[in-house]
């Protein structure tokens, strides 16, 4: 039906757009993971993290490196702010969830308001050219930005693997993620990995922020629309799955770039929103990947005390 | 004088939507940012009611509260049957995609709104509608404190102190949530109708996120979870940007402004008086 | 005697750890059965698994002939399963008061709609809950905590708050999670009292407790149970005399 040259052309632009939420989705999965939150000032995060590198790389000219150095410093020292300032706060307080939701939600939209105030509603993109060199292969356009963005998506992704499966701190995360009290009590500083949780986070966040500026354009509300598709990433993976996560940012993206095909232009925007509903009808706890250990706690009324 | 009652009409509409989100988000505990999409669903049905047909303002606006009403059971059955958690991201989902439907859908006008709504009042219109509002607004205020006083209030504190005890004494918890959802949804509809009838033209763009930070700053820094806190909020709230209007800011100053204190408010309170403005009455005196 | 519940061949089990290994019971209107056995047996979760509160794996629920094991929660509660909780379980927020209207039957002031049309039945309905909270807390001769907050009053008052509220829906079962813990002097001997009378009224009761002058005093006859089994049933002396009895819980 449809010629394979655009099926491929699809498959491979789609997997190269896919990059930057795959990061998002894992950036965002990560803090819900450790630290047990619905972090939605992700969005406000990604904002901060976009302007920066704007502001360097379009408005001082600095070179990409320097700019993505100034960008991780400002984009980790906000993300330990909203920790260590807001979040520890509500965690002395033992407030309910509601806090941390209005919480993070309006951090979001406060940067949002913050950013359209200083650089208006007008488009910005961080590449100054748009598009970039591309050759073609078996029929489909390669463009140098594809293999760039898969590329650094990969190495971040088994640099993530490698933190948290090989180092100390990688592990400390882990045991903090299933058992705080108990991590604790072994030595390990419950704040300091929540801190650490949301530094790793915040470089995820600018890697993506980098690869999507440099191929799109964006506004000061884009990232609220984008951190959906990383909220659904998280729950379609399960919430503690961060492969999973990963993995269903993967599927969404291909699935809204093959959508095309399908569906008129003007109803794209609205497969995520369709999605959501379909995850949260039929896999609430998350698509069942054979997982070595399942020790998911599910939102029950009650746990049944011992007698 | 035109311009106090304009003002008028915005504090009569959102003490109700204020009043309605509490009702929701205080008393229910239902965590949920999709108040303005019900606002809005009230605010088209009647739109699209009145410009299509000859119906009564009265029907329509009642079609819209209708509507609303039932539209919160497409978001609160699927949501709640798994946990409260999850009508927060869903609500999210269901504002966001409500609205890009609306959008796309040419019947109601699509992104460049629905307009041709028709004037019901031919004399003092911005009076008139003032008056429906603010009587809307009374209306609302009184139902809630009538209703949470009452043994109804009494089982909603007793589900939000400990839903399973609550349960094992016969109550349907989900049943009292879905209600109450749906209560406060219809109230946003009507409002919706009313709001329809006074501008006579509708963009998605009036219900869109800003409208969620708004309402939820009122009902966090009024007082959430007591009667009258979300009035206190609102009048607060609608009063505070007029104020600045009067330093006669360009308008890409002004919006992103207005969002800055709204939000900035919220998160000052969130940290400095999280029961907001109005404290919610003790138990125990309500009886 | 009519069975009030009766319970067949119920399993349960949590990862690896059964809970519920196999339980038949049955228990007659006016019966009150003590069930006892050391901490891990499984008392608790098979209160919850009667209650609904956690789902079993296999087996039967009766109440009065209508099988439970199919229903929520709030339905078997309606059905007529009332229960005490280990950790009382009172909601916090609201006076003693309340705590009891809330859990009164008849509530027809939580439907909207009859809370416009039926104005006057709920008037009545909420006079009929007050009265009879009323005459409980009498009975325990707690009148005069009425108004307090639940949160300010003493351990053993909040556990007798807690049997007034399963009492307040005259159910046909009634299941008291360890009633008697941490609970002592006049406290005491109205608990005993009130479950006294409420077996003389015909209820069916279980109680799970430690308390052995409890057991022997009220309990028309006892169930043993050790790691979700159950070991021994029958008359409260000759369990309680029981060796296996004394081993499991002493050791040899």
């Amino acid at each position: 039906m449809f010629d394979t040259s655009i099926l491929l052309q699809i498959l491979w632009t789609g997997i190269a757009t896919a990059t930057y939420g795959v990061l998002l989705a894992a950036a965002f999965s990560l803090v819900l993971k450790v630290v047990k939150v619905w972090n939605f000032a992700q969005a406000g995060m990604m904002g901060i993290a976009y302007y920066t590198l704007y502001v360097c790389l379009q408005k001082a000219a600095l070179p990409a490196a320097l700019a993505l150095g100034i960008a991780v410093l400002v984009t980790i020292g906000a993300a330990l702010l909203i920790d260590t300032l807001g979040l520890r706060t509500f965690r002395r307080r033992k407030s309910p969830s509601l806090t941390y939701f209005i919480f993070t939600l309006l951090l979001s939209e406060l940067v949002q308001y913050v950013l359209a105030m200083i650089f208006g509603t007008e488009p910005v993109s961080l590449a100054a050219t748009v598009g970039s060199a591309s050759t073609m292969i078996a029929g489909v356009i390669v463009s140098r930005w594809d293999v760039t963005a898969m590329l650094s998506t990969l190495a971040c992704l088994a640099v993530l693997y490698v933190v948290l499966r090989r180092t100390r701190y990688g592990k400390h995360m882990t045991a903090v993620a299933d058992n705080p009290e108990l991590s604790q009590l072994y030595g390990m500083s419950v704040a300091r990995i929540y801190a650490l949780t949301f530094a790793l986070a915040a470089l995820l966040v600018v890697a993506a922020m980098y690869l999507f500026g440099t191929r799109a354009s964006m506004v000061p509300e884009t990232p609220l629309r984008m951190m959906l598709a990383a909220v659904i990433a998280a729950l379609l993976g399960g919430m503690d799955n961060l492969i999973g996560a990963a993995l269903a940012a993967l599927f969404l993206s291909l699935l809204q770039s093959f959508s095309v095909l399908f569906i008129p232009s003007a109803w794209q925007g609205l497969i995520l929103y369709a999605l959501l509903f379909i995850t949260i009808l039929f896999f609430p706890r998350g698509v069942k990947l054979p997982r070595r250990n399942a020790r998911r706690k599910p939102a029950a009324a009650a746990a049944p005390s011992t007698a | 004088m035109e311009y106090f009652v304009s003002l008028l009409v915005m504090i009569g509409l959102y003490v109700t939507l204020s009043s309605s989100f509490n009702l929701i988000i205080g008393y229910g505990g239902l965590i949920s940012i999709a108040h303005p999409v019900f606002f809005a669903l009230g605010a088209y049905t009647t739109g699209v009611l009145s410009v299509n047909t000859s119906l009564h303002p009265l029907v329509t606006i009642a079609a819209g509260g209708a509507v609303a009403a039932l539209a919160s059971f497409m978001l609160s059955l699927p949501s709640l049957r798994i946990s409260g958690d999850y009508l927060l991201i869903t609500s999210i989902g269901f504002q966001l995609g409500v609205i890009e439907i609306i959008k796309n859908l040419d019947f109601v006008g699509g992104a460049s709104g629905l307009s041709g709504i028709p004037n019901i009042v031919e004399t003092h219109r911005s009076l008139k509608f003032a008056l429906a509002l603010l009587l809307l607004a009374a209306a609302v205020v009184l139902f809630v404190r009538k209703l949470t006083r009452g043994p109804y209030g009494r089982a909603i504190r007793a589900m939000r102190d400990d839903e399973l005890a609550f349960s094992a004494l016969g109550r349907n918890a989900m049943n009292i949530k879905i209600a109450i959802f749906a209560l406060g949804s219809g109230i946003a509809g009507v409002a919706g109708g009313l709001y329809a009838y006074y501008y006579q033209y509708l963009t998605p763009d009036q219900f869109e996120i800003l409208q969620s930070a708004m309402i939820l700053t009122m009902v966090v820094v009024g007082g959430m979870g007591s009667v009258f806190g979300p009035t206190v909020g609102a009048v607060l709230l609608i009063a505070l940007p007029e104020a600045i209007t009067f330093l006669n800011l360009p308008a890409e100053v002004m919006g992103p402004l207005r969002g800055i204190i709204f939000t900035a408010l919220v998160i000052v309170f969130l940290f400095l008086r999280p029961q907001g403005l109005v404290a919610p009455r003790v138990a125990g005196e309500a009886q | 005697m009519n069975t009030v519940l009766s319970i067949e061949k119920l399993n349960k089990r949590f990862g690896g750890v059964v809970v519920a290994d196999n339980i038949d019971l049955q228990l007659g209107a006016g019966e009150v059965v003590g069930l006892i056995g050391p901490n891990g047996a499984g008392k608790t979760t098979l209160f919850n698994l009667i209650s609904g509160v956690v789902p079993a794996d296999a087996g039967r629920i009766s109440l009065a002939g209508k099988r439970l094991d199919t229903l929520p929660v709030y339905r078997r509660a309606r059905h007529g399963v009332a229960r005490t909780w280990q950790h009382m379980r009172l909601f916090q927020s609201m006076s003693v008061l309340d705590n009891l209207l809330v859990a009164g039957s008849q509530y027809p002031g939580e439907s909207f709609w009859r809370l416009i049309v039926a104005a006057s039945a709920v008037k009545a309905a909420e006079t009929h809950n007050r009265d009879k909270a009323h005459a409980i807390l009498s009975r325990m001769g707690l009148a005069a905590l009425a108004n307090a907050n639940v949160a300010d009053i003493t351990f053993g008052q909040q556990k007798l708050i807690g049997l007034a509220r399963a009492l307040m829906s005259d159910s046909p079962l009634l299941l008291l999670d360890e009633p008697m813990a941490g609970v002592e002097g006049s406290a005491y001997d109205t608990m005993r009292k009130i479950v006294a009378e409420e077996a003389a009224t015909g209820r069916a009761i279980c109680v799970v407790e430690h308390n052995v002058s409890f057991i022997r005093a009220l309990c028309t006859s006892a169930i043993f149970m050790v790691r979700g089994r159950i070991v021994e049933r029958g008359g409260v002396e000759a369990l309680l005399e029981s060796r296996a009895l004394a081993e499991l819980y002493f050791g040899k």
